[in-house]
């Protein structure tokens, strides 16, 4: 018994500590673990429709300067000089679909008012940044939306736009 | 008492039942408090000054009465209701047109949320306003805020289920605005309606959350709030001088 | 034989079966001796009150829902959004309050900030006088009614002003947004919530009535802006009179 007091370093943790520090950090760990896992089942799962890659129509249907929608993918296809531009309806502010107003040629919300031009800027009302953008892939001649991947932005800039 | 009633309440079954007579005089009537698991929440004797109508005016207990009924009815409503949103908005049809009392049902559940949230607000400021909050009945204040929330949480997600265009962009606005809260506004909005925007996931989360996680997390937090009421010494009015 | 250990205070007699044990101090938990008892039996009088509520609330449920059906519109259309779009009534208020600033501020900031102050109110007032009375005190009661006097003509004040000459507007592409529709809105409307307590400073008041006034001063707001935003907001969430709304708008289809 002496000499087993002995060995016992000054400075040591008592085991009883040490004990417990590993059984409560095991059960935090636990938790964590759980948690995390919790939030990986609730993450959403995509599906396919909207969400996906949306046929819009053949490149030379679209005339420069036309603000044509696309209803399956919930977006308006811009053709501008330089090419084209996928605006998502959906109003930046809090979320209702935007119309293209043909008499006023702009996006009018009908909920609060917000104004977009035809490359979706912001010219009034309270939407805090520009339409949302889609990524658009052409491909022999045929353009097709990822209306999976909305881009936000803070302002309009040409490198937005796919040539076409 | 007449002695038929007593041979009932002497009866071995009466008593496998209850542990307590006929409750005419003060023993029996304080053991029908202190047996009785409904009746138990309430104290044997109660102060005359907490039970002054211009006191409390019944608020809380008439909020415990509206989720009872919104209990009852919104399990009537399940017999009829798919959450899909191919189904949902025919079921609700079919509920007011061809279900005998579908509608009034219908009625009695939607007027009752609204009824609820106004209650909620009213118990709480007549609470504020007598000052009930105060020591030592802080804790039970912040588990009635958390009640506040749970409340229009309920009543929110209730909202879309009959998928119909108020339904839709009552919802869409609502949930754009939690897109704003920093760091974490648009994810938690993308786990709340399932995706990018409201379609059959969010349906299927708003049910789910509609009809059972939140109303369990009420029941439970209530039992705390009023287990609390009585251990912070009943209504703050009997401390009153 | 066997001594007593001087620590006991109150040494047992051991020819009786009770003895003294200790002296509390404070006031006894039992209700004896504390004036004329003043309460009821919970069974019936109690159990019986509540029957009655159930009923009357019941009744009161059954009528509204003869007097009028619950809404339903058309089947939800993802590509058409209604004219208003409005939320649930109870966060109308929140709505309105979008209208006035950015969406951060005012529907993530100001009701967080809210929220916690509500939480936080009795671990700010925590003096136990006063409690379970009506507004605690006179002065108490008239703070109350003149903050929401004062509430009722200074919020809908702002709105009107607001929405006549919003700065998000005048100032756009002159200052950033961060101005317009934060730094602005923020200022102002804590300037309105404040400026009772400012000017009760001088009075000295205690605790609970800086928190009657506060409170009030919230909840008068809020109630104002769900007015608002449920009865005046009409097609393109402008303003009119709830009787007068284009394209015949009511604003109870919403709720
Ligand atoms: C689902 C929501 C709620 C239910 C079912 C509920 C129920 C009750 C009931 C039955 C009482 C007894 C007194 C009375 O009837 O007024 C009570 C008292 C109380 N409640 Fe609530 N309540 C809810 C929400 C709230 C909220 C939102 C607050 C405040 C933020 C709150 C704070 C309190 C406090 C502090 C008391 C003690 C009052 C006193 O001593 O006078 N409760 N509640
Ligand atoms: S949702 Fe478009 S302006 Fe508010």
């Amino acid at each position: 018994m002496q000499s087993a007091e002995h060995t016992i370093k000054p400075n040591a943790i008592p085991r009883r500590s040490f004990l417990n520090l590993a059984f409560f950090s095991s059960l935090a760990l636990l938790l964590a673990q759980s948690l995390a896992a919790l939030v990986k089942f609730l993450k959403p799962v995509p599906s396919g429709g909207f969400g996906g890659e949306v046929y819009a129509g053949r490149v030379d249907e679209f005339t420069v300067g036309s603000v044509n929608r696309v209803l399956a993918g919930r977006f308006y296809l811009v053709r501008t000089e330089e090419g084209l531009l996928a605006l998502w309806q959906r109003c930046t502010h809090l979320g209702c679909s935007v119309p293209w107003v043909d008499a006023e040629a702009q996006f009018h919300c009908p909920c609060h008012g917000s104004l977009f031009n035809n490359l979706g800027e912001v010219t009034g009302g309270p939407a805090p940044r520009p339409l949302d953008i889609f990524p658009i892939s052409i491909r022999n001649g045929e353009v097709w939306v990822d209306t999976g991947k909305p881009i936000q932005r803070s302002r309009f800039d040409a490198g937005q736009v796919t040539r076409a | 008492m007449p002695t038929w009633i007593e041979s009932i309440t002497r009866s071995r079954l009466w008593r496998s039942f209850f542990r307590h007579g006929w409750p005419d005089n003060p023993l029996d009537r304080s053991l029908v408090m202190t047996s009785n698991i409904f009746f138990h929440l309430h104290p044997v004797k109660m102060n005359r000054k907490s039970l002054r109508v211009t006191y409390s005016f019944g608020l809380g207990v008439m909020v415990v009465i509206v989720f009872g009924i919104l209990s009852l009815t919104g399990l009537l409503l399940m017999f009829y209701y798919t959450p899909a949103i191919e189904h949902a908005y025919s079921n609700v049809v079919r509920l007011q047109t061809q279900v005998p009392f579908g509608q009034l049902l219908r009625n009695l559940h939607r007027w009752g949320a609204h009824l609820m949230v106004i209650l909620v607000v009213l118990h709480m400021a007549r609470v504020f306003y007598t000052g009930a909050y105060k020591p030592p009945r802080e804790f039970n204040w912040v588990v009635g805020v958390v009640l506040l929330l749970l409340t229009l949480g309920a009543s929110f997600t209730g909202y879309l289920l009959p998928w119909d265009q108020l339904a839709y962009w009552a919802i869409t606005v609502g949930t754009s605005v939690a897109g704003y809260a920093p760091l974490v506004g648009s994810q938690a909005r993308l786990f709340l309606l399932g995706g990018p925007e409201i379609g059959q996931e969010a349906l299927t989360r708003f049910y789910a959350l509609h009809v059972m996680l939140i109303p369990a997390a009420i029941v439970l937090v209530t039992s705390l709030h009023l287990w609390r009421v009585r251990k912070d010494g009943g209504l703050a009015a009997n401390d009153a001088d | 034989m066997a001594q007593v250990p001087n620590k006991v205070a109150f040494p047992k007699d051991g020819a009786k079966t009770y003895s003294l044990v200790e002296l509390v101090k404070g006031a006894p938990t039992v209700m004896v001796e504390k004036g004329p008892d003043n309460t009821v039996f919970s069974f019936p009088v109690v159990a019986l009150l509540e029957l009655l509520l159930v009923l009357g609330v019941s009744a009161l449920l059954l009528l509204m829902s003869l007097a009028r059906n619950a809404p339903l519109e058309e089947f939800a259309n993802p590509t058409l959004t209604t004219d208003p779009a409005k939320a649930p009534w109870y966060f109308m208020g929140l709505q309105e309050m979008l209208e006035h600033g950015h969406p951060t501020l005012m529907a993530v900031v100001l009701p967080t900030v809210m929220v916690l102050f509500v939480m936080a109110i009795p671990y700010l007032d925590n003096d136990r006088r006063g409690s379970g009375r009506w507004f605690t005190s006179p002065r108490g009661r008239k703070l109350t009614w003149n903050t929401t006097l004062y509430a009722l003509l200074a919020m809908p004040a702002f709105i009107l002003l607001d929405n006549a000459f919003p700065p998000r507007e005048l100032l756009r592409g002159m200052a950033p947004d961060f101005i317009a529709q934060f730094a602005i809105p923020a200022v102002v409307m804590g300037l309105i919530v404040a400026a009772p307590v400012l000017a009760l400073r001088r009075q000295r008041p205690t605790m609970r009535e800086v928190m009657l006034v506060l409170f009030t001063m919230l909840f008068v707001s809020a109630i104002v802006f769900t007015v608002t935003g449920f009865f005046f907001r009409g097609p393109g969430f402008r303003l009119y009179w709830p009787w007068d709304m284009p394209g015949g708008y009511s604003p109870f289809d919403n709720l």
